[in-house]
């Protein structure tokens, strides 16, 4: 079973008198283990295909399907659980919580899912240390360099071993050998674990550690590219 | 949940610390109003309901509303006698008030002279520790104290004779008695300075014209708050004497109870609005820590939090907040309401040694006391008054859609 299936996806946008659209009739279907880049110029629709996938917001029209679940169905509460229990995110801007050690920043999902707190603990210090960051779990994000705010976020978004990772431009804001790093380590994940990973991304070190790039031109898929 | 709001509150410590030093002295200036307030209640009670009631009143069927010196008891001996049977830890005081003049060789006065058991008297009021030249009531059936003005009216000293004269129960002439002054009483007060005398209760029976009368039997019990029930009991024990009511003490004295009443009511209605300021305050941290937080909050949404939870987090903040600002309030509002406590406010440089409202006469000295129950009910609704403060940003915050909210700087 596929994991994301969507089929001719709008998005409209009202902004003032205009009506913005952003995404107009995407076709595109995401298998488990993938490891695929959306890439394309700004305004090319990535981040709010990407918005609409992570059912952070809901389509004009067109059919959506995550893990099996139709979107266009599921209540406001249910959307706040697939997100909980099936999806991970990792934001261009690491957006962690700064009153929270790196170790509480990366059991908040685990924590919301309910889950006891010595297995919590247990599973989050092996995940920062997947991420290379043992050692580093009572650190408050302001103590953490960019490169390693975002292994948190990775380690956030694993943590609760989701179906699917959405991951918006994860190496924009970090410098070259810190985002090849950073590639890698989710290749590693990809590879070792099995993890889904989607990118919006114009990097083009991504894109070429990615198995699949799927080009987006004005709102629509104008390339799907499997290596 | 409570760590990160604890957390949460301290980002920013200034702004955090202001407003619970704001809920602490708000609190703490409410705990010194309800301490003052509930001492000078005390006061006003126990010597209002000493000097012009009792916690037990018998009297004549219609005194109450009349106020009529000659509607009286006429089996004074035997209802003193049976309460103080039925009620032995109690004080009992008949009391004769006769409305007449009060003359000298060199001068008059109109006056109430006050038949009186000068010995119970003397345990219920202050009265006898202001006489100032002579002696309290002594059983001595010719003596009469006097206040310090009524003296100076009449120019008469310790010694010296007086007469009064008046007309009572019905009767066509006026009737005359001698005294001799054997104690001159001053209390700071006029109205009781200039117009108020004590003799002994036959005395006065004499004056009136028939003995055995009195206008009121009062029962003063140790415990006040039994004044209700022993007032029931009273009723039942006198059942078989007509023409009497037996009133507990806020019927009789509606209208110092009335003034109580009114005056804690406007209280309550101050010290609400104060609350209301402090939780404005509230409001204002709780809000502007939550608008600064959008971009997070949209973050915490996108991770699966459900909005429901978001706003528990913002009104869990609230709650915190109102938990130390009420806890400090209440440390604090005990320790500056301690001095009242044993040592009193003293405006006897302004009002003189007494004052008077509602037509009892108090020391100057104002001292206050612990209210634990107010105290304590003032302290709950000042932590959820600010927790309610944090409603209306917890509504807000759970209507964030998580794309908007995120795109927030």
């Amino acid at each position: 079973m596929s994991i994301v299936h969507v089929s001719d996806l709008h998005r409209e946008y009202q902004q003032g008198a205009v009506t913005v659209k952003a995404l107009r009739g995407v076709d595109l279907t995401i298998e488990p283990g993938e490891f695929t880049a959306l890439m394309g110029p700004s305004g090319s629709g990535k981040t709010t295909l990407l918005n609409m996938i992570g059912a952070l917001d809901r389509p004009t029209s067109g059919k959506l399907l995550v893990d099996g679940k139709d979107l266009a169905s599921l209540s406001s509460s249910q959307l706040s659980d697939l997100r909980l229990h099936r999806l991970g995110f990792i934001f261009q801007s690491y957006n962690l919580i700064p009153v929270l050690s790196a170790l509480e920043n990366a059991e908040f999902v685990l924590q919301l899912q309910g889950m006891a707190r010595d297995e919590r603990r247990k599973r989050v210090r092996e995940t920062l240390a997947q991420v290379g960051l043992a050692g580093m779990e009572d650190r408050r994000p302001g103590e953490l360099s960019g490169g390693q705010q975002q292994r948190v976020a990775v380690a956030r978004a694993i943590a609760g071993k989701p179906a699917l990772v959405l991951a918006d431009e994860p190496t924009a804001n970090l410098d070259s050998a810190t985002a090849q790093g950073l590639i890698e380590l989710m290749e590693k994940l990809n590879h070792e674990h099995g993890i889904t990973f989607l990118f919006a991304t114009h990097d083009p070190r991504v894109m070429e550690a990615a198995h699949r790039v799927v080009r987006m031109v004005d709102g629509k898929v104008a390339e799907d590219l499997r290596k | 949940m409570v760590v990160l709001a604890m957390r949460n509150l301290f980002r920013n410590t200034r702004r955090t610390l202001i407003t619970v030093l704001a809920i602490t002295f708000g609190l703490a200036m409410v705990h010194l109003t309800i301490t003052l307030q509930t001492g000078s209640y005390a006061d006003l009670i126990r010597t209002g309901v000493s000097s012009m009631a009792g916690h037990v009143v018998v009297q004549a069927k219609g005194y109450q509303e009349e106020k009529d010196g000659d509607l009286v008891l006429t089996r004074t001996a035997e209802i003193s006698q049976r309460l103080a049977k039925a009620f032995p830890e109690g004080t009992i005081a008949p009391r004769l008030v006769l409305g007449g003049l009060i003359t000298s060789p060199r001068g008059s006065v109109g006056a109430a002279v006050s038949g009186i058991d000068g010995a119970a008297e003397a345990k219920l009021q202050e009265i006898d520790e202001h006489v100032v030249q002579g002696t309290w009531l002594t059983g001595d059936a010719r003596g009469i104290v006097i206040g310090r003005d009524m003296a100076d009216a009449l120019q008469v000293g310790f010694g010296d004779k007086v007469v009064y004269m008046g007309q009572h129960g019905g009767a066509t002439e006026v009737s005359s008695r001698l005294f001799r002054v054997i104690g001159i009483f001053r209390m700071g007060n006029a109205d009781l300075d200039g117009f108020v005398a004590f003799v002994d209760l036959p005395a006065a029976q004499e004056a009136f014209g028939q003995p055995d009368v009195a206008n009121q039997v009062t029962v003063h019990l140790p415990d006040p708050n039994r004044s209700p029930a022993a007032a029931a009991e009273a009723r039942t024990l006198l059942a078989d004497i007509d023409g009497i009511e037996v009133l507990d003490w806020k019927q009789a004295l509606p209208e110092l109870f009335a003034l109580i009443e009114v005056d804690k009511t406007s209280g309550d209605v101050m010290l609400f609005l104060l609350g209301a300021i402090v939780a404005m305050g509230a409001l204002n941290t709780v809000l502007m820590a939550a608008l600064e937080r959008t971009r997070e909050f949209g973050v915490m949404l996108a991770l699966g939090l459900r909005p429901q939870q978001l706003a528990r987090l913002i009104l869990t903040e609230g709650l915190l907040l109102g938990l130390m600002g009420a806890g400090l309030g209440l440390v604090v509002g005990t320790a500056l309401s301690w001095p009242l406590v044993h040592y009193g406010l003293d405006y006897s440089a302004y009002m003189g040694d007494t004052y008077e409202t509602a037509g009892v006469v108090l020391s100057s000295v104002i001292k206050g006391r612990f209210n634990p129950l107010r105290m304590t009910t003032y302290t709950i609704a000042a932590t959820f008054m600010t927790a309610a403060a944090a409603i209306y940003p917890a509504v807000q915050v759970a209507r964030l859609q998580p794309v908007e909210a995120m795109r927030h700087t």
